[in-house]
């Protein structure tokens, strides 16, 4: 239950109000499960062992109709403001629209941007906005709006987490805009990759000085108008017939907070809501919806990464042999099959997602043997080590018991220690030298591997340090040959998978549940496609 | 007697600090506080520090706690430190739906239980008594997140009658919360009226056999004014103490109901509540608890008084 993000919309977990951490809190948390054992058990049990649907169903959707969306109640704080960590996630791709959005090839696609180009050895970005384009009160979009959603991403008040991102390569200093239809950027340092930084779900484009009241107004260009809105609480959003990009086919979305989990399956199962959204269903739920007759499970392939980060900081782990030993201790193929029943891809410890073009096909084989020599040479005849793991995520445990089992043929014992979900991210996650941690797949590379590998970065959750792949990685930054910076990103990889300190056995799927009546569904982040997404007759 | 009700009201004040206080004591011992639980993981060192600031976190504890105290005894509850939002405000609207939900339950669940009871007791070891004993001892032992999902199954899924979730929010019109309370409402009475009824069934049976009924009947009174006007009084007494304790469970103790069905009542807010570390509601909760609590019980003294002339006599001449 837990920091912000999509499914692909990249930035770290659910917040720690999601319905995991909640659920740690009730003894109920038997109770979900005994209630989803009740749920399949009463239902048709035929079902239980068919593997889960991977696609919701096209066709043709009956024009308007409303769609219901059940979401956890994030915060009682939650706000409309993309820029913000407590932004309504699924509220912000129906009313904003970005300068750039990310393409089905993982690269930047034109959206109020219609194209761009960089000059000054990749330090300045010039961007064309599109012309004719107004916000949901019809006042028009220009490049002041673009300037200031900029400024106030930057700005330390909104403490907006792509602040630190982008801090790094923008100042406001930096930014212009000779004219309505462009945008110049002028960067700190050099990023050859700089749009890829804007496809960021906190870079929805405001307008001018909205900051105070786009909180709840929701005054943007995209697809869907507000209509209404309370944190934690219901609201709608209605179709947009002046949107640049066409008109949606549904009349309007309405979104509702239930807090559990089985709730939400519920609410699902008795058609209360067509569709339930931050919710990755367990086996249990998945075997519960399956076996409705109104509703149904998609897979969304690859959508989050699961790690065990090695505290490069701690004993053992500060000896590269004992990190290259647990790396070679374990079967992928074993732990994808216990943890996930197969649902996902082995990552064979490189965390550059499978449909990503910069991914480097490197795999390293299993080899107990050699990592039981590793360790012997490190000094360790035999290796003893608690794993911190919790029930902030479904996969979590079964991640850590799955571990536990593979690594046990390389003469490695792990004990299991269950933390409590609702503090697993503050008191044991860069604390504990081995844990399970997982994060939504969607950042562009160089964000992806600055951010969460880089020496020194935040998010750098085994606190790995290695010059040379920041060198890589400034290299790659500032070359402006696509094929040569692709070499860099992959030489990059190449030494994580070789010597970092995280485990990664698997991209696993998203397991969502959706009613059968849900047409043309394809979820990218908590992005719909909103023109399509409908409803069958 | 009003010297009696006054030495209770007074202890009934100092069992309520307690649990603000104790209530206190447990929020500062769970790790990490509201601003890690708003900025979460993205957090860096210096927005931690200045939402503390801005929270007024840096202050010692028992500073806030006593700014709280002396602003509740001011009738102000605080605000919210997640959405700065009046406690009072937002208590006082999950207050309604919880006692629309404990309302309706009590309704149900008390008559249901009396009815149950009494027929029980004086069906002694007859089929009447062995099918309501052994449903309550049912009713009893399930827990009422099981009974909540069985029903849900029941009624909201294999047939659609009633919804299985509450989907709008605190402020919902009473019109829109109504088809939503059923099924809660059945989930509480089945594990409430299970213990009345037990005591109820004992305590009918005892005073059936007791001398002032052989009188009554001897003196040619019908069974039924036997039963209500002279079994009964004397078969509650007990029985008082048992309802009013589930009636203060039901204001507290629907958490687990609440939220199975996402009825947004203090159950559900309290959740959160806790999930956020936000004090001032969590201890508006409690002092509202606790004072539930305390008042039922008092109540139910105070019933036990008057349908028991002989209480009332000695308190007298004591």
């Amino acid at each position: 239950m837990v920091l912000s993000s999509g499914v692909n919309s990249g930035d770290g977990r659910e917040r720690t109000t999601g319905a995991v951490s909640r659920r740690g809190l009730l003894t109920a948390g038997a109770g979900a499960a005994a209630g989803a054992w009740l749920l399949t058990a009463c239902g048709s049990g035929g079902n239980a062992d068919k593997a889960a649907a991977t696609a919701a169903a096209t066709g043709k959707a009956a024009a308007g109709g409303t769609l219901r969306i059940a979401r956890p109640p994030a915060s009682s704080a939650e706000t409309l403001d993309p820029a913000s960590s407590l932004s309504a996630y699924e509220y912000l791709g129906a009313l904003y629209s970005r300068l750039v959005r990310r393409g089905s090839d993982g690269k930047p696609a034109a959206d109020l941007a219609m194209s761009w180009e960089m000059s000054d050895e990749a330090k300045t970005w010039t961007f064309t906005l599109r012309d004719g384009v107004t916000f949901h009160n019809g006042q028009a979009f220009t490049s002041a709006d673009a300037a200031y959603t900029l400024t106030h991403i930057l700005d330390p008040a909104t403490k907006s987490p792509q602040a630190g991102v982008l801090s790094t390569f923008v100042a406001a200093s930096g930014i212009s805009t000779p004219d309505k239809n462009t945008l110049v950027v002028k960067l700190k340092a050099a990023h050859a990759e700089f749009p890829t930084l804007l496809m960021h779900y906190n870079c929805y484009v405001i307008a001018k000085d909205s900051a105070k009241t786009t909180a709840t107004k929701g005054i943007g260009t995209g697809p869907f108008k507000l209509a209404s809105f309370t944190p934690a609480g219901p609201g709608k959003v209605v179709a947009n017939t002046d949107y640049y990009g066409g008109k949606p086919v549904l009349d309007a979305i309405a979104f509702s907070s239930i807090a559990e989990t089985q709730s939400r399956i519920n609410a699902l199962l008795s058609q209360q809501v067509d569709l339930i959204s931050q919710t990755n269903l367990d086996s249990a739920g998945v075997k519960t919806v399956q076996a409705s007759s109104t509703a149904t499970v998609v897979e969304v392939k690859n959508a989050q990464w699961y790690t065990l980060p090695m505290l490069c900081t701690a004993a053992p782990f500060t000896d590269s042999k004992v990190r290259q030993a647990f790396k070679l201790a374990y079967d992928p193929a074993q732990v994808i099959k216990l943890a996930v029943q197969g649902h996902g891809t082995i990552a064979h410890d490189n965390p550059v997602p499978p449909d990503d073009p910069y991914r480097l096909d490197y795999t390293v084989s299993p080899d107990p043997e050699k990592a039981k020599a590793l360790l012997k040479k490190a000094g360790h005849d035999k290796l003893t080590l608690p794993l911190y793991t919790s029930d902030y995520d479904s996969v979590l445990t079964p991640l850590a018991l799955a571990m536990k089992d593979s690594v046990a043929h390389a003469g490695i014992t792990l004990n299991i220690q269950n933390a409590p979900s609702d503090s697993y991210y503050t008191k044991i996650w860069m604390q504990k030298p081995l844990m399970t941690s997982y994060w939504y797949v969607g950042r562009p590379i160089d964000q992806l591997l600055s951010e969460i590998f880089h020496s020194g970065s935040a998010y750098n959750e085994s606190k790995w340090s290695n010059p040379t792949f920041d060198g890589l990685i400034a290299s790659a930054r500032k070359e402006t040959d696509d094929a040569k910076r692709k070499q860099l990103y992959q030489d990059a990889q190449k030494l994580m998978v070789d010597q970092d300190g995280t485990i990664m056995p698997f991209f696993a799927s998203r397991m969502i549940g959706i009613s059968k009546k849900v047409v043309n569904y394809h979820e990218s982040g908590f992005e719909f496609d909103y023109l399509k997404i409908g409803l069958s007759a | 007697m009003s010297r009696y009700i006054a030495r209770r009201l007074l202890l009934a004040l100092v069992t309520i600090w307690l649990a603000s206080l104790g209530v206190f004591l447990a929020v500062q011992a769970l790790p990490g506080d509201v601003t890690t639980q708003i900025l979460g993981q993205n957090a860096t060192r210096a927005n931690v520090a200045a939402l503390r600031a801005e929270l007024g976190l840096d202050e010692s504890p028992w500073r806030r706690y006593l700014d709280w105290m002396s602003g509740m005894l001011h009738g102000d509850f605080g605000s919210s430190l997640v959405n700065h939002a009046s406690v009072g405000a937002e208590v006082g609207l999950r207050l309604r739906n919880t006692m629309l939900l404990a309302g309706v339950t009590v309704v149900l669940g008390v008559s249901l239980a009396l009815v149950l009871g009494v027929v029980a007791g004086l069906y002694r070891d007859r089929w009447p008594d062995l099918a309501i004993s052994s449903l309550s001892l049912v009713g009893m032992s399930m827990p009422e997140f099981v009974i909540a999902t069985v029903l849900v199954l029941l009624f909201s899924i294999n047939i659609p009658l009633f919804p299985a979730v509450v989907t709008a929010g605190p402020d919902a019109r009473l019109g829109d919360l109504l088809p939503a309370i059923w099924l809660p409402s059945i989930a509480l009475t089945v594990v409430m009226a299970a213990y009345i009824i037990r005591m109820l069934r004992t305590s009918v049976i005892d005073v059936m056999a007791s001398e002032f009924v052989t009188t009554a009947r001897l003196k040619g009174i019908s069974p039924a004014r036997v039963v209500l006007r002279h079994a009964l009084p004397s078969a509650l007494l007990p029985t008082l103490n048992v309802i009013a304790m589930n009636i203060a469970w039901l204001v507290g103790g629907v958490v687990v109901v609440e939220s199975v069905f996402n009825y947004p009542g203090v159950g559900l807010l309290t959740i959160d509540a806790v999930h956020n570390r936000d004090l001032p509601v969590i201890q508006t909760i409690a002092v509202l608890g606790a004072a539930t609590y305390v008042l039922c019980n008092l109540a139910a003294d105070l019933a036990a008084m008057a349908l028991n002339p002989r209480l009332r006599t000695n308190r007298r001449t004591a």
